[in-house]
């Protein structure tokens, strides 16, 4: 009845579509679920020969017990998140505003602009040596903060583009008003753009705080490991080439994964936007 | 973002094109105000790192106290990489990989962009949750494939042989270890060719479709006639990305297989982090870091130069 309502006519591909889509979904979720429910196994369920389950929380109190450092991991991994995310942020917006309404001299432009499309590209591990030498001269190895620093240089040139395509969709003459009101540039900027560009900072914001959460490489050759490493390196850490801690692996990876995925099911648009333009920008 | 939307922001950029183009052209002390800590970021951590990088490749440089040492010796970190035994197994591993990631991702994703477009049920709920494995962190892509692939516990194993069929090692043999990495791979970036091209297919001209339609196209001739045709340029965009990505490619590797056995799942960022950080060679970990700089430039000048001759020959045509 609906097909003949919507006018669409009956042919086997739809519904061969729809098998390969169930399929689809199932083999995009089934491993996931597999970790969830591998971290409330207890080890034995895990090394044991034959598929027995149980529900045991003995993972996750092992990670969180005294004197291992996943409490701190997460606390870092939350600080450099909150820190790429604001700088994102102003940086971001102030960038993408000046590119797109403000002019801008060009000696400076075109070398930005060639710098903002060379460094996504590039591999981050062959920069690493040389980034590995300005944070030591600078100080700033081995922490959060160097983190915070990387993640944003890295973050930044997706942040300014993709702020300056929602600068670019707002009119013109919008700025123009504003200056015959007599509004300075800065409160231009603070008061009028900014606020209709909402939409721009909330994709640049989950955008970022994914990447900076689930970042790895930074993590693991600019710090030391133990409490000062981010969530994703503790996580790395388990997987040790003779001994892997299974449960405590499969419980930390939940941990890591289920916030993410929890933000993309609220953050669904926002997500999609950064990933599209994002991708294609990078 | 849906097709009304983008078509809207369209429409805005296009009436607002006009009142842009008349804007004063003086730099306002603001413009630069906004953009310098945007370009100081980039300059200090774009430009200063690849200087410094190319100081490392040609010296011997040396670890003192947490500070570095250098000592010039010209070009014999970066002749070096033409001795080294592991480089010709690092490029091939790394080719390889690229080539198959690239080539199994464009097409299953697209695949699936289609088949979404075209599906009677299900739509809705598989467009949210295929996106899944791209906003997970590459780590937690590793652990759960680990918990699948392992030889001694992974499910994969157990499946396998309570079909009847004879278990695999895996991660540890050569060929087992790059099939691996690649299904990893797959699953874990099939999802952003999917979202990149099916974009692209919900915000095309739905009246070209029931006209295919009304002219008595089926539904495979739609697809192939019509929708392939037409979303071209978003699966060779989703290409770039992925080609981009693939040769980034690290974490996975570095749990899954720590670039073994051997040299068989050794890619160029795996070895690069080897050379420099176990090994300590930092001057030939730099050397070959740059020589991957040198070819990125490379490519860049090949495709601006290819891109300048074919607007002069378009100008003379005109």
């Amino acid at each position: 009845m609906s097909d003949m309502a919507t006018g669409v006519r009956r042919s086997p591909v739809g519904t061969v579509a729809g098998i390969f889509l169930v399929a689809a979904v199932a083999a995009t979720i089934a491993p996931i679920i597999w970790m969830v429910v591998l971290s409330f196994q207890p080890l034995k369920n895990i090394i044991g020969t034959g598929l027995q389950l149980d529900f045991s929380l003995s993972n996750y109190r092992d990670l969180f017990a005294p004197g291992n450092p996943l409490l701190q991991q997460l606390g870092n991994s939350l600080v450099i998140v909150i820190g790429t995310v604001v700088l994102c942020l102003v940086f971001g917006s102030l960038a993408g505003y000046a590119l797109s309404q403000l002019t801008i001299p060009r000696p400076v432009l075109f070398p930005l602009l060639a710098l903002t499309a060379f460094i996504p590209l590039v591999p981050p591990m062959v920069v690493v040596p040389g980034l590995y030498a300005l944070m030591n001269s600078l100080g700033i190895i081995g922490g959060s903060t160097g983190l915070i620093v990387l993640n944003t240089v890295f973050q930044l040139p997706f942040a300014a583009l993709l702020m300056r395509v929602y600068f670019d969709a707002l009119p013109g003459t919008l700025r123009e008003a504003a200056h015959i009101d007599g509004a300075t540039e800065f409160v231009v900027f603070r008061s009028v753009m900014l606020p209709l560009v909402t939409p721009g900072l909330a994709a640049v914001g989950t955008f970022t705080g994914i990447m900076a959460w689930n970042e790895f490489l930074f993590g693991l050759t600019m710090t030391s490991g133990g409490v000062t490493a981010p969530l994703t390196v503790g996580i790395a850490s388990l997987v040790q080439p003779y001994e892997v801690a299974w449960g405590e692996m499969a419980a930390a990876g939940t941990l890591a994964a289920v916030p993410i995925i929890l933000l993309t099911i609220v953050a669904n648009r926002y997500i999609v936007s950064g990933l599209t333009s994002g991708a294609v920008k990078g | 973002m849906n097709a009304l939307q983008e078509q809207t922001e369209r429409a805005t950029q296009m009436v607002s094109a006009p009142h842009r183009r008349r804007r004063a052209r003086l730099p306002s002390l603001f413009g630069v105000l906004a953009i310098a800590p945007f370009a100081l970021f980039m300059a200090v951590f774009g430009i200063y790192p690849v200087v410094q990088l190319i100081r490392m490749a040609f010296s011997d440089v040396g670890l003192v106290q947490g500070g570095f040492t250098f000592d010039f010796t010209g070009g014999r970190n970066l002749l070096r990489i033409l001795d080294d035994e592991n480089t010709l197994p690092v490029v091939t591993a790394t080719l390889i990989f690229v080539v198959g990631a690239v080539a199994l991702t464009v097409v299953l994703g697209t695949a699936m962009a289609v088949l979404l477009d075209r599906a009677r049920f299900f739509q809705a709920f598989a467009r949210r949750v295929l996106i899944w494995p791209t906003v997970v962190a590459p780590v937690v892509v590793s652990v759960i494939w680990l918990l699948i692939l392992s030889p001694t516990i992974g499910v994969l194993n157990t499946v396998l042989t309570a079909v009847g069929l004879p278990a695999q090692g895996w991660l540890g043999q050569p060929v087992g270890a790059m099939a691996s990495i690649l299904l990893v791979d797959v699953w874990h970036w099939t999802p952003l060719v999917f979202l990149l091209v099916y974009t692209s297919i919900q915000s095309m001209d739905r009246e070209v479709l029931e006209a295919a339609s009304v002219d008595g196209a089926g539904e495979g001739q739609t697809i192939w006639r019509i929708i392939l045709p037409m979303s071209l340029p978003s699966i060779l965009a989703a290409a770039a990305v992925r080609l981009v990505l693939s040769v980034k490619s690290f974490d996975e590797m570095y749990l899954l297989t720590h670039g073994g056995p051997g040299n068989a799942t050794n890619l160029i960022s795996l070895h690069i982090r080897t050379i420099f950080f176990d090994q300590l060679e930092l001057g030939y970990g730099a050397a070959l870091g740059f020589s991957v700089i040198l070819i990125y430039a490379a490519v860049g000048i090949a495709y601006a130069f290819v891109r300048i001759l074919a607007r002069r020959k378009e100008s003379t045509h005109v």
